[in-house]
């Protein structure tokens, strides 16, 4: 009698260790970190019910099947906490905030918070941004998937929108998904750069309709639209 | 078993001392090999590991019964994380969560007093448990509708819960045992001791492979040298445990000799089977958990089944 060989697939990350693990994006699915981040993600949708007045437009645009991009203003950290806390439940193990690996990958501390809790993809803003790049499209690659991106690259330090950096421009272009538009109002009143901790407030969430960018389209020209519609939703109010 | 007990137990009061001075004499000989310019480097990455270990251990068994119990149910969890992440089953979550509620729930039945006995710890519903916990993983195929590769998955499971769980979180049992200290505390040493005891009479006598398709680097010398250190470990730790007869001693010793070297060479097999080095990187020159308690865990229900016959818990 001949027995078929059975076939093991250990974990892509297997024998790493944990800051590694923690820092790889899309990450192997563990039952303690799924827990953790989906009751981190209830107590901070009541925190900001509560202490942040956090009203959202248009979420049921952020429930349409299929992957997508979600670029916003950056006004505060805030920002990430509210798009997190928009989505539905069930997506949020599919979402996936760009943050800056220099801060938020920096230490084990905070590579924890930001992978456990938040779901983080790490960006190498500085150098590296090509292999940065390549992470966020295979991420996309997988069904229902979210990448949350804040194109102007690191806070405002003005209230202003700044200009935008090619990469979401680029992102749009090779992966041919629809790119939602989005503006946080109040983030920068409760929490500027540079303040220690944020002070209670009202912060609105305001999400447009979904763009779609084809290759033709240049570099500069998504960018310029991409901002002026976040800008439009700045100024419906 | 409680702090005040552990306190004044002379039996928890010897392991401890004795296990401060095997610490203090291994740093001792390995800093006289390094000042000697021996290569001794995994060997230190170990020892730091020991020091963790033995602290956290000695403070798990001062906290108390409940607190042995929660922290074997975690090793055992933990274990069954990290053979669960090389096979590959971790991404079903249906048996995971099914073998991690098994392992909890076996953890309860060590925790709770046996409803008819009024004695800790519900033996009858420990040893059944496999039962309930094998019908509901066997449930998995049937739910979902489906076969394809679902027999790998259920025999993965049940092997998993079987041995890293059923099996291996006998030693949290042994905690409710009116002798517990003496025989957890011994059963920790025995083993850690035939498992040094195997690795240095290897190094030193050690010429004929004793299983080379598993684990190339045992010999059958150090086979020997670990059944000899723990036939002679009992003899040793007579005074702990008087009720014993000198026929038991010898049995235990067989036991601990035999079984520990079993158990290393069948998570070897599972390892090399899958093909990979070590379950984890959770200890430090250690690897994973379970490449650390992978002789108790064959060891814990062959000697709790042992003491149990002659002498009740």
């Amino acid at each position: 009698m001949k027995i078929r060989h059975w076939h093991y697939e250990p974990v892509s990350d297997f024998g790493r260790p944990l800051t590694e693990r923690l820092r790889q994006c899309p990450r192997e699915p563990g039952m303690l970190v799924y827990a953790l981040r989906l009751v981190a993600n209830l107590l901070l949708r009541l925190s900001l019910r509560t202490v942040f007045r956090f009203r959202v437009h248009g979420r049921e645009r952020l429930a349409k099947p299929g992957s997508c991009i979600l670029v916003c203003n950056h006004t505060s950290h805030l920002d990430t906490l509210c798009l997190v806390a928009a989505i539905p439940v069930s997506r949020i193990h599919r979402t996936y905030p760009a943050a800056a690996s220099d801060y938020f990958f920096s230490d084990f501390a905070r590579t924890a918070f930001s992978s456990i809790l938040i779901n983080a993809l790490p960006f190498d803003r500085h150098h590296g941004g090509a292999e940065s790049l390549d992470r966020c499209a295979s991420v996309l690659g997988r069904p229902n998937t979210s990448l949350i991106v804040f194109p102007e690259g690191t806070r405002t330090t003005d209230g202003e929108v700044a200009r935008f950096r090619s990469g979401v421009a680029r992102l749009a272009q090779s992966t041919g998904l629809p790119v939602v538009p989005c503006h946080v109002t109040g983030g920068f009143e409760c929490w500027p750069k540079g303040r220690c901790l944020p002070r209670p407030g009202r912060l609105e969430l305001r999400v447009g309709e979904a763009m779609h960018f084809d290759e033709t389209t240049d570099v500069a020209t998504i960018c310029r639209e991409l901002r002026d519609a976040v800008i439009t939703l700045k100024e419906r109010q | 078993m409680n702090i005040s007990s552990a306190l004044t137990s002379p039996v928890f009061q010897a392991f401890s001392a004795a296990a401060g001075a095997l610490v203090i004499v291994a740093g001792a000989v390995l800093g006289t090999l390094k000042l000697f310019g021996k290569r001794v480097g995994h060997a230190i990455e170990s020892y730091k590991g020991w020091l963790i270990m033995i602290p956290l251990v000695l403070l798990t068994m001062l906290l108390g019964r409940g607190a042995v119990i929660v922290a074997v149910t975690l090793l055992a969890a933990f274990g069954f994380r990290e053979f669960a992440r090389a096979t590959g089953l971790y991404r079903d979550w249906f048996y995971t969560g099914t073998v991690l509620a098994g392992i909890v729930a076996l953890g309860c039945a060590t925790l709770v007093m046996d409803p008819r006995l009024g004695a800790p710890g519900w033996y009858g519903l420990y040893m059944a448990m496999p039962v309930f916990v094998i019908a509901a993983i066997l449930l998995g195929p049937v739910l979902r509708n489906e076969s394809d590769g679902q027999l790998q998955r259920m025999s993965l499971a049940i092997f998993a819960f079987v041995y890293f769980g059923w099996m291996f979180m006998h030693l949290g049992f042994l905690a409710n045992s009116m002798h517990a200290y003496a025989y957890l505390l011994f059963l920790l040493l025995a083993v850690e001791a035939n498992d040094i005891a195997a690795y240095t009479a290897g190094r030193l006598f050690g010429t004929r492979p004793l299983r080379r398709a598993i684990s190339p680097k045992k010999t059958v010398e150090g086979s020997l040298g670990a059944l000899a250190v723990s036939l002679a470990m009992p003899w040793l730790c007579w005074p702990v445990f008087p009720h014993f007869t000198p026929t038991q001693l010898v049995l235990i010793g067989t036991i601990i000799g035999v079984g520990g070297q079993l158990g290393d060479l069948v998570v070897s097999t599972i390892k090399r089977d899958i093909g990979i080095k070590d379950m984890g990187t959770t200890i430090r020159g250690h690897g994973g958990v379970l490449d650390r308690i992978d002789s108790l865990i064959f060891v814990a229900p062959l000697f709790f089944h042992t003491v149990r016959w002659f002498h009740g818990l």
